[in-house]
């Protein structure tokens, strides 16, 4: 049974820790809903399959971020969408976020530089002439970009040294007294 | 533990426990079979809000003495039924409120 292979397979996605406590019970309960559905029509298998599928990546991802130290109880229950952390966190995956998207805007400008000197060659009609501000403006966005990006890896930089050091349980410690 | 209004699947879950012990399966159908067909979990749901509840002792493991190798039974806590009443009772103010404010309009 391919599916059933690929759901065993799709369960190493999950932190060990989690594998281990959940993994055989998951696949029990995979393996029941399979054997139910296989006999209801490829229709519902295949539904069955992409509902498992989007189920395990977002579950897996859901524990790697809890054991990264970003999740909350509270955050199940809570009917906010986004909710501030208290607490001192390095945000690991907004850092990458910010760090494709940077790497997406400088492959779009290269791209777009490559695609009009490609243009230079061709007998294309007059469009008039450009203004300085078009061309200050992309290069304004990337540098603003760029500023930002750096500011904000200097901002959580100290943050994350400063939770690190442990000063903000100092105030922990003094309620505590 | 402050109380904060549980999610709809996290609900149904308690719901499913709150009758009688129930394996994941079990769980899983009797959440389809509540919702009429509108809320179906998957393993994933199921299991990542399952270990959430063990964490806050919302609900229990219990042995089975004739289950399969791996299949595991749960129950809720005492926590967990006065959390679950405590929320039941939030909707019932607002359902009451609810149909209040809708006579009222109606009027």
């Amino acid at each position: 049974m391919f599916s059933l292979k690929l759901y065993r397979h799709a369960l190493r996605l999950y932190p060990a820790s989690h594998r281990d406590e959940f993994g055989e019970e998951m696949f029990l309960v995979f393996r029941e809903l399979h054997a139910e559905t296989a006999a209801r029509g490829l229709r519902t298998h295949l539904r069955l399959c992409a509902r498992e599928t989007a189920g395990v990546f977002v579950g897996a991802l859901r524990e790697h971020w809890r054991l990264l130290g970003g999740d909350r109880f509270s955050q199940l229950f809570s009917t906010r969408r986004f909710t501030m952390h208290t607490e001192f966190r390095f945000p690991k995956a907004t850092a990458v976020l910010m760090t494709i998207i940077l790497g997406g805007v400088i492959l779009a400008i290269q791209k777009g530089e490559a695609i009009s000197a490609s243009l230079r060659g061709a007998v294309v009609p007059p469009i008039g002439p450009i203004h300085p501000v078009h061309s200050v403006f992309v290069g304004g966005i990337l540098l603003g970009f760029v500023f930002f990006y750096a500011a904000a890896l200097i901002g959580w930089t100290i943050l994350f040294a400063m939770r690190r050091s442990g000063l903000h349980r100092l105030d922990e410690t003094v309620g505590k007294q | 533990m402050e109380f904060i209004p549980l999610t709809e699947p996290v609900l149904l879950i308690l719901l499913s426990l709150a009758g009688q012990p129930r394996h994941g399966y079990s769980i899983l159908k009797d959440v389809e079979q509540m919702s009429d067909g509108r809320v179906v979990l998957s393993t994933g749901t199921l299991y990542g809000a399952l270990r959430r509840l063990l964490d806050e002792e919302w609900i229990e493991r219990i042995k089975e003495e004739e289950s399969p190798r791996g299949r595991q039974a749960y129950r809720l806590t005492s926590q967990g039924r006065r959390n679950l009443q405590l929320e039941v009772g939030r909707m019932k103010n607002l359902t009451r409120l609810a149909n209040l404010r809708i006579a009222t309009k109606e009027a």
